[in-house]
């Protein structure tokens, strides 16, 4: 999951939530559907996936999907 | 597992879950939300959790409006600490039982004034279920540092002594059931003792905090309490530090998880569908080996390493048995070899005494099933069936959907594991009715051989001796009442369930009345087989609900029982006698029964119908039915 592109795919189907490239910019908190809880469903679906530990508290100060690919790629 | 996002595991067909997604992704979540239980039937773990994030999503109203016969169910959550993450493992655990989740989330910690102010938002949604998530840090978060065990016996002493009160006012505020569960000790707390005497005394309070609140329920009809100490010691984490730090979530996600699919179990009970039969494949599920090939003494049963594997499932289904569940057993054999080594094989446990109905033919095992099931006079949506072939549970999966399939496989030591993975038979408790419920059904095979002996169903029934009792309940009898309001489907006349204490409350108003029926014949006692539940208004007696065990149909029974209410409403100046039909799935046959006792039909808007008796011919009982009838209140009550 190293591209941003697989990385909204991922976010689309673990959370249902339909998301593009477009939207990896926006806020969080502006995408339809959002739920402060899917910040940390995401990340510990990202961890499982992954195998290897993101921050959490980086994570909850992430305010795009953008900010948490990076966290993603780089943990 | 592999970074790049999942693909079905078998690379052709799509999977349930990509079924879903596509109907979410084309917003066909709700016009096709029957589909929805059959697609989660398989799923579990994070694939189910992931189906409850889109299902959490969608309105339960415009569910209800597209599908109106989808069973909804109100569900308060409250509790200590952050709970949004248990909704969408709630939503998914209901809709696998085919029930619609209402939901309603407290706020962060609120749960002493949601419970404690009759007033509360909690209280005014009207909870079938209040679930009140508990956590260590309940007590822990008023527990000052440095602290000692005594400063932790305090502070638990006093919730619990809370949480009593609390269950208390639950109970006199709402006719729901309140759910409460045990707290895991997580070791970041016994390890801050560094003598073991201080940690063994810190274990030693937690527990009666626990034991504490599992004996809360001893009294209190309307509380369950989850014990979530077998769930931990199955190896499920019980907290997640990071999440409970950084967002006080307390309990893990998956321990969430397994919470919600308790609390699915025993929402399927208070909605009214609880599983009755187990109907058991025998060669490699019961046994090891094939009867046909092996012989008697081939197949495996004990004294082998998979003797013994078989011997442990044999043992938990007899204890499943003796606590009301039906036994059949479904096998391709011949009839007889599989009676005999029931009954004449030494190291059997189950014997043929355990099963209602043993279908050993060479037929598919989907018509044994559904043979079964018109025997015992159930519909299939009661049975859970178990077999280790896949084969065999494909083909039932798709010709009896509403049958729960459970698959077992070429391990019989997980056997056990698989069968009570599910708690397909859980309720809130059990009466003496279930303990006795295999004997009647199998007194009920005895009536049939006894039956067919006779040219007339009219002679049948002079030589049954049935007898009718029928009196208010006693405060022992209100759990039973509760029950077959909660587990009647087909005669059910309006399908309200209630809960012993909504019973009780019946019985204590003024102008309504509960009448138990008892009934017994010539092979044994029937046991408080039916219900009625009378209301007077004025000079109008109503019949609320007439609910009548599916055991004993068809006998004479309702008759007399409607004759009965008819003669005492005549006798204490009713100048008419109501009765309402509320159409459901599966109460069709009694739709006419009140225009077949002499009621004429009054309104129908297609889901109610409305009868009225004027009272000028009241029908005499059945010739054949001894009749006992009292209609004074219970000496107890």
């Amino acid at each position: 999951m190293t591209t941003l592109d697989e990385f909204l795919d991922f976010v689309s189907r673990e959370l249902g939530l339909d998301v593009t490239t477009h939207d990896a910019d926006r806020n969080v908190d502006e995408l339809p559907g959002w739920d402060s809880m899917f910040l940390l469903t995401l990340v510990t679906a990202l961890e499982q996936q992954a195998g290897r530990r993101v921050l959490l508290a980086d994570a909850l100060q992430a305010s795009t999907l953008r900010d948490v690919h990076k966290l993603a790629v780089d943990a | 597992m592999a970074a790049e996002p999942a693909a079905p595991a078998d690379g052709g067909a799509d999977s349930p879950s990509d079924v879903l997604l596509r109907m979410h992704r084309q917003d066909e979540l709700v016009p096709r939300y029957p589909e929805v239980k059959r697609l989660l039937a398989e799923m579990s773990g994070p694939e189910l959790l992931r189906a409850g994030n889109l299902l959490s999503r969608l309105d339960p109203d415009r569910v209800v409006a597209a599908h109106p016969a989808v069973p909804a169910l109100t569900v308060a959550v409250t509790g200590h600490g952050t709970l949004g993450a248990l909704l969408p493992a709630l939503t998914a655990e209901l809709a696998r039982h085919g029930l619609l989740l209402r939901a309603r989330l407290s706020d962060f910690d609120s749960y002493v004034f949601d419970l404690g102010d009759p007033g509360s938002g909690l209280y005014a949604s009207r909870p079938e279920v209040a679930l009140c998530v508990l956590d260590a840090a309940v007590v822990f978060d008023e527990v000052a540092t440095p602290w000692q065990p005594a400063d932790v016996e305090r502070v638990a002493a006093e919730k619990l002594a809370l949480l009593a009160g609390l269950a208390d006012r639950f109970a006199d505020s709402c006719d729901g059931t309140l759910v409460l569960n045990t707290v895991p000790l997580p070791r970041r707390f016994t390890a801050q003792l560094v003598d073991h005497r201080s940690r063994a005394r810190l274990g030693a309070v937690w527990r009666e905090f626990n034991t504490g609140l599992l004996r809360l329920a001893e009294d209190r009809p309307s509380l369950a309490v989850l014990d979530l100490d077998p769930l931990v010691a199955c190896g499920v984490a019980a907290e997640d530090v990071r999440l409970s730090v950084y967002a006080k979530a307390r309990l893990s996600p998956p321990l969430l998880a397994e919470y919600a699919r308790e609390v699915g179990h025993l929402a399927r009970h208070v909605a009214g569908s609880t599983k009755k039969v187990l109907v058991l494949d025998l060669d490699g599920t019961v046994w090891g080996g094939v009867l046909g090939d092996d012989g008697p003494d081939g197949i495996e049963v004990s004294g082998s390493y998979r003797g013994e594997a078989f011997a442990a499932f044999q043992r938990v289904v007899e204890q499943l048995a003796s606590q009301g569940v039906l036994l059949a057993a479904a096998s391709k054999n011949d009839v007889e070899p599989v009676r005999r080594v029931l009954r004449e094989h030494p190291d059997m446990r189950l014997g043929e005494e355990h099963f209602v109905r043993i279908a050993a033919s060479w037929g598919p095992k989907h018509e044994a099933l559904a043979e079964t099931a018109a025997a015992l006079n159930l519909g299939t949506d009661a049975f859970v069936f178990v077999d280790d072939s896949a084969y065999e549970r494909e083909l039932v999966r798709r010709e009896l959907p509403d049958v729960t399939v459970v698959a077992v496989d070429d391990e019989p030591a997980l056997h056990v594991t698989h069968l009570l993975r599910d708690g397909w038979f859980d309720s809130l408790r059990l009466t003496s009715e279930d303990h006795a419920r295999v004997s009647r059904y199998r007194q009920e095979a005895d009536r049939r051989d006894f039956l067919d002996g006779f040219s007339s169903v009219e002679d049948y029934l002079r030589e049954l001796e049935v007898s009718v009792r029928l009196a208010a309940p006693g405060p022992a009898e209100l759990p039973r009442v509760s029950q077959l309001t909660l587990r009647t489907n087909q005669f059910n006349m309006t399908t309200v369930r209630m809960q012993p204490t909504e019973v009780g409350e019946l019985i204590a108003a003024k102008d309504t009345q509960v009448l138990a029926v008892h009934s017994s014949d010539r092979f044994g006692d029937n046991g408080l087989v039916g219900a009625l539940f009378l209301r007077r208004e004025r000079e109008r007696l109503h019949i609320d609900n007439f609910v009548l065990s599916c055991r004993v149909f068809a006998r004479g029974i309702e008759q007399t029982c409607l004759s009965s209410v008819l003669r005492h409403a005549r006798q204490t100046g009713a100048t008419s006698v109501a009765g309402t039909y509320r159409r459901t799935a599966k109460n069709g046959k009694v739709a006419g029964l009140y225009t077949a006792h002499g009621f004429t039909e009054v309104a129908d808007d297609g889901t109610t119908a409305a009868f009225r008796h004027d009272l000028h011919h009241v029908p005499a009982p059945p010739p054949h039915v001894h009749l006992t009838e009292s209609f004074a209140p219970h000496e107890e009550l």
